[in-house]
């Protein structure tokens, strides 16, 4: 078989090395003319290609790092945005406990609760006040909502609320529209009860149920709550009215202790001890 | 051999694109490795002079369109290094034959490279040996040896 001259020629590695060279120094003098600024730009553009697809990965690796470090940047703020609105809110109820105090003249004594009570058969909340800041039995403990109980029990650096959800509570009150006098209690339901109004009392619901002032413990016209219901038996003498607390137990955290002087009255009807 | 040829091919075309990209973040001082002569010697090493001189001419001309030089350049330098690198090698232990090729290869390269860039400027050959041609020799070298590591066992999977 007789083999083609030239290709034996090529595959001279001798020969290749020549033309190649050859043809490098053709281009190298040919560096100047235009039609070899064409064929580098159409190079260059691929490069720039896969330039920008780097470049990409490069901000797309950025934009993670950024966004990791805002998350936890966020995660901070969110922190201290909730620190804020519990101070915030604070200060509100805060707010609130100084305008009554300014509005009902009272000496008072602010308080808050670090604890439930765990005394058998009183439901209770334990205030970071004791006899030492002036705390002293049977004073009532309110907030800017209304009342909450009173206390039944002092230490020189604690003391003692009983509640109104208590079953041993029993509050002398009065209806704010028809005047009417009953006894505020609890059975064990989410409401109050208003005992002893007579039937023929008109009661409506809404309407305001606040401190009689007949009792030895407690100031008159403090909020209790507001009628919620009004139920009447043939067979019983009163009104069965069930009241919706002014105060809400489950989320209190600063309440306020009323001292009270003490005055002549002998006519008070003390209902609660 | 067909597959390990187009594995070369693809190995080319990466280390182009790399030269032309992300080398420059490898740049210490002015020297920077040469991964396209990396490749070129591996690949002279397996393939000879005529194989080598062809794929360095082609390399080196890619190079020097994406890389901005004179055309031609990169081409002849690296057309000589192939050639060179294809007939030397097979002299040379196994062990040592790529480290010792691309020290020669490459001296060479980089000789004729800076040579024919710094025509017309006035310039020493210590200059252009010590400043040039050997520290960039040697960055280039250690970049070939981690190279070597890294795809010689992919390169000869047959």
């Amino acid at each position: 078989m007789k083999l083609n001259p030239f290709l034996v020629l090529v595959r001279k590695p001798l020969f290749l090395l020549v033309v190649y060279i050859i043809l490098s120094i053709v281009l190298l003098r040919m560096n100047p003319e235009k039609s070899l600024q064409g064929l580098r730009y159409g190079a260059l553009q691929v490069v720039e290609v896969f330039a920008k697809i780097r470049f990409q990965i490069a901000v797309w690796k950025d934009y993670q790092k950024e966004v990791e470090i805002l998350k936890r940047e966020n995660f901070k703020l969110q922190t201290t945005l909730q620190k804020t609105r519990d101070i915030f809110l604070e200060n509100e109820r805060l707010k609130l406990l100084l305008n009554f105090k300014e509005e009902n003249q009272l000496e008072l004594i602010p308080s808050k609760i670090i604890g439930v009570g765990t005394e058998l058969g009183v439901r209770s909340f334990v205030l970071d006040i004791g006899e030492e800041d002036g705390a002293q039995k049977n004073m009532p403990v309110l907030t800017a909502d209304g009342l909450v109980g009173k206390i039944v029990l002092t230490t020189p650096k604690q003391s003692i609320c009983q509640i109104l959800k208590d079953h041993n509570s029993l509050v002398s009150a009065r209806l704010q529209n028809s005047r009417e006098i009953g006894v505020v209690s609890w059975d064990g339901e989410p409401w109050l009860n208003l005992l002893y109004i007579s039937k023929d009392v008109p009661v409506n619901i809404g309407e305001d149920v606040v401190t009689s002032g007949l009792s030895k413990i407690y100031p008159p016209f403090l909020r209790i709550g507001q009628v919620s219901e009004i139920n009447e038996n043939e067979y019983d003498l009163f009104k069965e009215i069930r009241i919706k607390p002014a105060v809400n137990f489950n989320s209190l955290e600063e309440v306020i202790v009323i001292h009270l002087i003490e005055n002549d009255l002998t006519n008070q009807v003390d209902l609660e001890e | 051999m067909k597959s390990s040829v187009y594995r070369y091919i693809a190995l080319f075309i990466v280390a182009i694109l790399f030269q032309a990209s992300i080398v420059r973040y490898l740049e210490i001082f002015s020297w920077k490795p040469d991964l396209v002569l990396i490749i070129l010697i591996m690949f002279s090493i397996q393939s000879g002079p005529s194989l080598g001189s062809t794929a360095g001419f082609f390399a080196g001309l890619l190079t020097d369109l994406i890389s901005g030089h004179f055309l031609g350049l990169g081409a002849l330098s690296k057309t000589i290094a192939g050639f060179i690198s294809g007939i030397w090698a097979k002299y040379f232990p196994e062990k040592t034959q790529f480290i010792i090729t691309l020290a020669i290869g490459g001296f060479l390269h980089n000789i004729i490279y800076f040579f024919l860039l710094t025509i017309g400027i006035e310039f020493s050959w210590r200059s252009l040996v010590f400043v040039y041609t050997v520290p960039n020799l040697f960055y280039t070298t250690l970049v070939g040896l981690f190279i070597n590591f890294l795809i010689r066992s992919w390169l000869k999977e047959d």
